[in-house]
């Protein structure tokens, strides 16, 4: 995998990464690569309409309203927080 | 009094009998871990106050004459498991200070018998590792060897059973993470069927493979644990409408007639020969015993590992898009704009296996690379499944080595991360058929070190695997750990 795709990829996941780092990612994802590769010899197509039997759609909850958990325990991990979530500035 | 190898029923009787307060057990666990654990490092965080608190709540319902299988007994939680008030880091600077504000069902469940809780146990950074050597806090050592890893990614659930610092735990398994470190520290540790367990509260990892379960001294135990912490929960949309059971109930029945299958790509080349002889060797016990042994073949098994990582790790990367460091998580000091500040917070939270997992999880989400890798894991997931099913036409239960290997050296394998990932290539088919597992120790190598077998069951069959791991462990002897 070349700096290009692993520059890419670390957009994608937003995550940074200096260059050192970015060339041991791209030689790390070039040997996990090889072994995802084998499963390429397998001639078979997924089928989507098998899976999910086990799902209980049927069973859904009832739409009722019904108290939500408090501002406060809701804010207790945000580290920037004025009665709501604080970010920074987004809109000039 | 010495409390570091009793079962959970022997504390019960104990503590049902007046021969032991409540308060009193927590405290020798408490002192155990004073004790030990600075060299073990199998905790995150140890809760003595809250046992104590608890302790005194099971007394009274003990003192009432209404206590239940777990009312008193002290157990330990891993620390991807949301607890109220307490903790909960994933092992990860990106949680190093989140303290839920809600239970996890099985934490609601548990707390519902009244156990003691011990503390939050040690972990692969995200639960993705088989070495616990990628937390950010504990790096826990084996108990039979302080110089070898405890296994992963529930490797301080597993430490902290086998080294008498909690009588069990709760452990959670994707891909082996219960059954692998179970194996290396030489107790037993159970990964039910896929939605037996509420995930509600479970950190997310992988939301399709991922599932609660125990780790304890032996089969008996891991059935007490599992009777509290299944059944359908409404805040789990994948957790099953099948009535919960009791997996004590086939305990003591033979093994006589029962048929065994062996699958030949569990035994080849890449697992150490002391691992497929121990595991062959407790094959020639069942046989004694009165059961048939079946040979049989999983052809895909080869693929498994690719698959696994794939869907996994796919479904990772989408889990943990959720930590921006606004809501909750590590926030970045740095940042002038909404994304450079996501950015510079995931960057500086994350440890590099998990930075790993979420590139090769958009690698093979990605325009033009989905269907090549995504889809074909996902098309090989049905085809494992497919065999399963053919496999259990012929058979009860099937039986595997847990883990290629004993226990490995720390820093062997850890910094090689394909070495790493093929060395879950026993556990993570179970994961991805969604079946029930239980590991059991079977045997121990020239060292010493703990060899593990798996028994895996049909789908919701988890009673039938306790029975037959159980049939084993009243044969065979355990040899502590040397630490105690």
């Amino acid at each position: 995998m070349d700096l290009d795709m692993v520059s890419y990829l670390a957009k994608l996941s937003k995550l940074n990464f200096t260059e050192d780092e970015l060339k041991k990612a791209a030689a790390d994802m070039t040997s996990i690569i090889d072994i995802m590769d084998t499963i390429k010899e397998v001639d078979i197509v997924y089928n989507p309409l098998a899976d999910n039997k086990n799902m209980y759609l049927k069973d859904l909850r009832e739409d009722i309203a019904k108290d939500s958990m408090e501002t406060e325990k809701i804010l207790q991990n945000a580290k920037h927080s004025d009665n709501c979530f604080v970010v920074p500035k987004v809109v000039e | 009094m010495d409390v570091s190898q009793l079962k959970i029923r022997q504390l019960r009787e104990m503590l049902d009998k007046k021969e032991i307060s409540a308060a009193e057990l927590a405290d020798e666990y408490i002192k155990r871990i004073k004790e030990y654990d600075k060299k073990l490092e199998s905790y995150i965080t140890v809760t003595e106050e809250i046992a104590k608190e608890q302790a005194k709540a099971a007394q009274e319902r003990i003192n009432s004459g209404s206590s239940s299988a777990l009312t008193g007994i002290p157990i330990a939680i891993k620390d991807n498991i949301c607890t109220e008030g307490v903790k909960t880091t994933c092992a990860s600077k990106m949680l190093e200070n989140f303290v839920p504000p809600y239970n996890a069902t099985v934490i609601e469940k548990l707390y519902s018998e009244n156990i003691v809780m011990l503390g939050k146990t040690s972990m692969d950074e995200f639960a993705m590792g088989g070495s616990t050597q990628t937390s950010a806090f504990a790096k826990t050592k084996n108990p039979y060897d302080l110089n070898r890893v405890p296994g992963g990614s529930s490797g301080g659930s597993a430490a902290c059973v086998s080294a008498g610092l909690a009588p069990a735990a709760l452990g959670s398994d994707t891909g082996g993470s219960i059954r692998q470190p179970a194996a290396f520290c030489g107790v037993t540790g159970l990964k039910p069927t896929y939605g037996r367990v509420s995930r509600y509260g479970l950190v997310a990892f992988a939301s399709s493979l991922d599932q609660i379960g125990p780790i304890a001294r032996d089969a008996h135990d891991c059935a007490l644990v599992l009777n509290a912490i299944s059944g359908c929960d409404s805040r789990d949309g994948t957790s099953s409408r099948l009535a919960a059971e009791n997996f004590a109930a086939k305990i003591g029945m033979p093994v006589k007639g029962m048929k065994i299958a062996v699958p030949k790509e569990f035994y080849a080349d890449g697992i150490d020969a002391v691992v497929r002889d121990s595991v062959l060797s407790a094959a020639q016990k069942y046989k004694e015993m009165g059961a048939e042994i079946v040979e049989c073949s999983m052809p895909s098994l080869k693929y498994a590992v690719a698959a696994y990582y794939l869907i996994s790790s796919a479904e990772a990367s989408s889990n943990l898009s959720r930590y921006d460091g606004i809501k909750y998580g590590h926030r970045s000091s740095k940042g002038d704009s909404y994304s450079e500040l996501v950015c510079n917070s995931r960057s500086e939270g994350f440890g590099e296996e998990v930075k790993r997992r979420i590139l090769l999880g958009n690698y093979a989400l990605s325009s033009g690379y989905y269907d090549a890798y995504y889809g074909k894991a996902m098309a090989l997931k049905q085809k494992i499944r497919a065999e399963y099913e053919e496999i259990f036409k012929l058979c009860d239960v099937i039986l595997t080595p847990t883990a290629p290997s004993v226990a490995y050296g720390i820093n062997e394998n850890v910094t090689d991360p394909v070495k790493m990932y093929q060395a879950d290539i026993c556990t993570v088919t179970v994961n991805i058929a969604s079946l029930p597992a239980i590991s059991t120790t079977c045997g121990y190598d020239s060292k010493g070190m703990p060899i593990g077998m798996s028994i895996i069951g049909k789908h919701f069959d988890e009673a039938t695997i306790i029975q037959v791991a159980d049939a084993f462990e009243k044969n065979f002897e355990i040899i502590p750990p040397r630490i105690v």
